[in-house]
């Protein structure tokens, strides 16, 4: 194991190549079981078909937890329109294609969006009343079990050099509703400051998939509060102004 | 005043406590009378009432939205509006009873109600759903919003403590202190129906519960100006609507729609009242502060159009009551196209009215569905487009001229509009009730219904005219009292060529009447000769048409009368079965409006003269129409022995045995009355002493009066009683073996009256007079009139069988359907089908045996081979 090369780091991980290998390596205040669920989360979507970095294995570093996967080479979305503006819609449009590929398929033992949504909101500092207009919308919601990546940006998607499109980092998946998937990916465009695209990409996942974009924009208030839980101050000021909306009469 | 302290309710845990406790009290209170109810709804309402202010100025305190003066009138309208509405309703025990019909509604409440109460009007809510609870002895427990617990808990305890202080049982009211959704989730599951007012992720929540919810959605209530409105009404009826509590009222108007024509003005008025129209960028600033993300800003809502500005940096006046933007687009990507729940409105210039219609029919497909619309238009001269403005708005109140704040809680500004603050908005809304919330909702109305009769009748021909040589009395009334001018002789052949229409054409020739004689009636007509006959009708143009002969010459006539005054009827749907008379579907045409119907019977036996049946047969499939009505009843029947006296021996005895049957199937049918028995016994008794002697000698007068009366009065029976299965086996018999009628009723009867006689029948006919299996009886009583003897009513019905066998005999009628010359092969081959087609004979429903189609079966295979009925084997303890 040849942990030299490293390719990115997070708050919590180190992200290292060898080879045609990836090793991402978890801070120790990573828990175990947190680890081994994103392996198995893993694990459960390469059984759905989708083209992901396969797991190879699970393994310790110097105490600290591993998942090794297979390394593809290509570019991100997000590499590819920064390094040809002028395709950017054409960009949008193929990360809508691949976002509502993962979103045909179903994976029964996921854990379930609506509930991790309350844990979310339960566990955010919002105030009871809030919490508690949050919780009552999200329990409105039509349940539904398709694959939500739960990330779902351009830096997710590596377009491999032979073409083919790979979808990385899937600890946040769940099973649920398409439209919280796409308010997500929505919220993710608009904390990385670009409304515009933000909303080139609404209107042509609404148009793609034939929803009514109020259907998506009614999951903003949840997703933002579950987004809150983290988040720096700057992205709090919009969050909260997400979140606090009205819904009733 | 010592406030009274209530166990808190601030776990699950102590939310099911409380939850019993509500339910042990309401199971007290729901034996609670109508006076000892009256009297705490009363109370009740009156302490409401009285805390009208506090209550108004504790919500806008707590909520932080809304205006005090405001919420006192809603406070208000919740104690005495509804009040006033319930305070005569009957809402327990027996409340509507109908003796005649012995029907009775009793109302029973429903149980415990979850209310669900929403920030916008905390407590105007909770008065009326724990008034309209309290009428109904349900018991009511309330999961307030966090954002408004406090003035609603209070509203809650002041209903109580009143209602309690009447007589109510304690803790008939409970509420949730500090309320969290799985606290609201189990409320909405263990109550027994859900009230529940608030946004739709409320209401989908109650819907999703399990249990029945009345609720409520949003509302976007599009409000058009038309050219024709009254502009100075019309602008401040929308001000003082949509400034009522800061716009917090579910109806109140989201958009003004103004006509091209009356824009301006309509512009000038708002602006002289005191609203401020949003100018430039101004317009883009509210925009972004009143909707985040298509949902509204939670800091908007109930806030004074002035606040409002601030927060989006607009400046304004601080008196300004409505901020209004003149946009364009009434799609949902437009911000001041939604919902605003403040007072700020969108207004939209419409080049015409039906432009107008469509921007409002956009608003509510996405905002309001099934809420609330409203127009304001000249009501004088706008009446077509009113007309189109009501079926074009998908919404369940419609207001007219009205504020529809006020208009849409009822009994403000409209005085029959059910009085309520929870407006369904029908399936459109995803709601159970598309009516304003009321009482009614929170009732069980137990239906009770006695056993009841059906009405009977008894009707015959308006003139039967009856004794030998009584023709040409009974047809000079066609000229003397009804002046007709021309008569249609409907006849076949054999009696035209015997010179029976003589007599006939005679008379009229006498009375000056103009005539013209049909005489191609074939046996069982078809309906190619009756269009024949129906052609000649219409060419000639009578007003009088006249049947001679037997069954098939008066029911060709019968059909030709239906086309000629009723060219276009469809036979198929004439023929439809029908269960009851009075409730078929199909409605008869109207007879006799272009000619009179006398009949004149030649034969005795088919009683068509005084029945409202004919039938015809398609000439192309051999399908039989049997056609029944009491419009195709003859005006005039005409019984002279002097047509009868020269039937033939084998007619005699054909149509003499079909009177036997028609007397004996209206006797033993459910709807047999004393009326039809009287004719059909004493029809019976004539048949049986004078059917052999007319048979043996044709020309003994005597028992061809006798017969001929015989058969009208066995006619009358049937035209009233109706018949049963003898007929329906008779008509496929005829119909797949050309048995004649007569003949092939004769074969059956016996074995009929066998079936029919069962005590434990494997079912009985469905009618309510036929309360048990009693045929026996019936056909005993028909042997007692006949004089037969027997001790029990099973020796009476033998005998009674017996005598029908000797009467056959004696007028040469075979045994079985092989005698009649259909092979076994023949026979064996169309059973099947005549069995169901027989079981679904128009004759089938009178039958007091309901048979099942193996047993009529069973019925052909006995006829055929000579056997008799037999039941299947039934328990005898």
């Amino acid at each position: 194991m040849n942990l030299d090369r490293i390719i990115a780091v997070r708050n919590t991980k180190t992200i290292y190549r060898d080879g045609d290998r990836c090793i991402k390596v978890f801070n120790s205040e990573h828990s175990k079981a947190d680890v081994l669920n994103e392996a198995l989360n893993l694990a459960r979507i390469e059984e759905t078909g989708l083209n992901i970095p396969k797991v190879i294995e699970v393994m310790t570093v110097e105490g600290k937890w591993a998942i090794v996967y297979e390394f593809i080479n290509g570019r991100t979305l997000s590499q590819l329109i920064e390094e040809n503006p002028d395709k950017k819609s054409e960009y949008i449009s193929q990360l809508v294609d691949i976002q509502l590929e993962i979103l045909s398929k179903t994976c029964p033992m996921l854990n379930k969006l609506k509930e991790k949504m309350h844990r979310k909101i339960s566990s955010s500092s919002l105030d009871a009343t809030t919490r508690y207009d949050l919780h009552t919308r999200l329990e409105g919601m039509p349940t539904h079990n398709k694959v939500c990546h739960g990330d779902f940006n351009p830096s997710n998607v590596v377009i491999a050099d032979n073409g083919e499109h790979y979808i990385l980092d899937w600890s946040h998946v769940t099973q649920g509703n398409a439209s919280a998937d796409a308010a997500r990916t929505y919220l993710l465009f608009c904390l990385n400051h670009d409304e515009d695209t933000a909303k080139e990409y609404l209107h042509k996942f609404c148009e793609k998939s034939d929803t009514a974009i109020q259907y998506v924009q009614s999951w903003m208030p949840i997703v933002a509060a579950s987004q809150s839980v983290k988040g720096n101050e700057e992205e709090q000021k919009l969050l909260h102004s997400w979140i606090h909306v009205a819904d009733y009469m | 005043m010592e406030k009274k302290k209530y166990e808190p309710v601030e776990s699950v845990e102590q939310l099911e406590a409380a939850l019993g406790r509500v339910r042990a009290a309401q199971k007290i209170y729901a034996s609670f009378t109508q006076e000892q109810v009256d009297k705490i709804f009363l109370a009740a309402a009156s302490a409401a009432n009285k805390a009208r202010i506090p209550l108004a100025q504790l919500a806008v305190e707590e909520t932080g939205m809304g205006v005090v003066e405001d919420k006192v009138i809603k406070n208000n309208y919740a104690a005495e509006h509804i009040y006033n509405a319930y305070r005569y309703t009957k809402t327990c025990g027996v409340i509507e009873e109908d003796k005649a019909y012995g029907t009775k509604k009793i109302a029973e409440p429903i149980g415990v109600v979850a209310a669900v109460i929403p920030t916008t009007n905390p407590t105007s809510t909770a008065i009326f759903k724990a008034l309209i609870c309290l009428k109904t002895r349900n018991g009511i427990i309330f999961s307030p919003h966090p954002r408004a617990k406090k003035c609603t808990v209070e509203a809650a305890k002041i209903v109580l403590e009143a209602a309690v202080k009447a007589g109510a049982p304690e803790d008939i009211i409970a509420w949730i202190d500090t309320p969290s959704l799985d606290m609201t989730n189990l409320v909405m599951k263990e109550a027994d129906i859900i009230l529940a007012t608030g946004g739709p992720g409320m209401v989908r929540a109650a819907y999703s519960s399990g249990k029945p919810a009345l609720g409520v959605g949003a509302g976007n209530t599009p409000a058009i100006i038309d050219e024709s409105a009254d502009i100075v009404l019309a602008v401040n009826s929308i001000i003082h609507s949509k400034t009522f509590d800061n716009g917090m009222i579910c109806a109140s108007e989201q958009s003004v729609i103004v006509h091209d024509k009356v824009y301006d003005a309509v512009r000038n008025e708002f602006t002289a009242r005191g609203c401020y129209l949003l100018k430039g960028d101004e317009i883009d600033k509210v925009r972004h502060t009143i909707i985040i993300n298509g949902a509204l800003n939670a800091k908007i809502v109930g806030q004074s159009a002035a606040k409002i500005a601030e927060l989006a940096g607009v400046t304004v006046p601080a008196g300004t009551k409505i901020l209004i933007g003149e946009v364009e687009s009434v799609d949902i990507s437009e911000e001041f196209a939604h919902e605003k729940l403040s007072p700020v409105l969108a207004m939209y210039r419409a080049k015409d009215l039906d432009d107008a219609f469509g921007k409002a029919e956009q608003l509510i497909a996405d905002g309001g569905f099934g809420h609330t619309s409203s127009i304001y238009i000249n009501t004088a001269t706008g009446g077509e487009k009113l007309d189109e403005f009501e079926a074009r708005m998908k919404t369940c109140r419609i207001l007219i001229n009205t504020p529809s704040s006020h208009g849409g809680i009822g009994d403000l500004y409209n005085f029959k509009l059910t009085p309520s603050l929870t407006l369904g908005c029908g399936s459109w809304g995803g709601n159970s009730v598309s009516e304003n919330v009321g009482v009614k909702h929170l009732l069980n109305i137990k239906t009770v219904a006695e056993r009841r009769e059906n009405m009977l009748w008894f009707r015959a021909p308006e003139k039967v005219y009856i004794k030998k040589g009584c023709l040409p009395v009974a047809l000079d009334e066609l000229k003397a009292e009804m002046n007709k001018k021309r008569a249609f002789i409907v006849t076949d052949s054999f009696l035209y060529g015997a010179g029976f229409t003589k007599p006939i054409t005679d008379k009229l020739d006498a009375m000056g009447i103009v005539h013209t004689t049909f005489f191609d009636v074939e046996p069982d007509p078809t309906l190619a000769s009756a269009e024949a006959g129906a052609a000649q009708m219409r060419s000639f143009k009578p007003d009088v048409i006249i049947a001679l002969g037997g069954g098939s010459a008066m029911d060709a006539a019968k059909i030709m009368w239906v086309l000629y005054e009723h060219p276009e009827a469809d036979f198929k749907d004439m023929a439809m079965r029908f269960i009851d008379i009075r409730k078929r579907v199909y409605k008869f045409p109207k007879m006799g409006e272009k000619a009179y119907f006398v009949a004149i019977p030649t034969s005795a036996g088919t009683g068509s003269e005084v029945t409202p049946f004919a039938v015809i047969t398609d000439q192309d499939d051999g399908c039989k129409y049997p056609l029944a009505d009491y419009e195709l009843l003859p005006n005039m029947a005409i019984i002279d022995t002097d047509m009868h006296m020269t039937a033939p021996k084998g007619l005699t005895a054909a149509s003499g045995i079909d009177a036997v049957t028609h007397a004996l199937e209206a006797y033993a049918s459910v709807m047999a009355t004393g009326y039809t028995d009287g004719l059909a016994i004493q029809a019976l008794k004539a048949i049986f002493e004078y059917l052999p002697r007319a048979y043996e000698d044709g020309s003994d007068v005597e028992a061809r009066e006798n017969m001929a009366n015989a058969a009208t009065m066995a006619g009358m029976a049937f035209a009233n009683a109706f018949l049963g299965v003898s007929h329906s086996l008779a008509h496929k018999l005829g119909a797949f073996h050309h048995i004649p009628h007569g003949i092939a009723n004769a074969l059956v009867i016996c074995d009929v009256l066998r079936f029919n006689a069962a005590e434990a029948p494997v079912k009985m006919g469905t009618f309510s007079q036929y309360d048990h299996p009693h045929t026996l009886a019936r056909y005993a009583q028909i042997a007692d009139a006949l004089g037969l003897g027997g001790k029990t009513d099973e020796e009476k019905l033998e005998n009674l069988i017996a005598a029908i066998e000797e009467l056959k005999e004696k007028i040469g009628i075979k045994k079985t359907i092989a005698d009649y010359g259909v092979s076994e092969e023949d026979f064996l081959a169309t059973l099947d089908e005549m069995s169901i087609q027989a079981f679904d004979d128009q004759c089938t429903g009178a039958n007091p045996r309901y048979p099942l189609v193996s047993e009529l079966k069973q019925l052909y295979m006995n006829a055929y081979y000579g056997k008799t009925f037999t039941d299947v084997e039934m328990p005898r303890n």
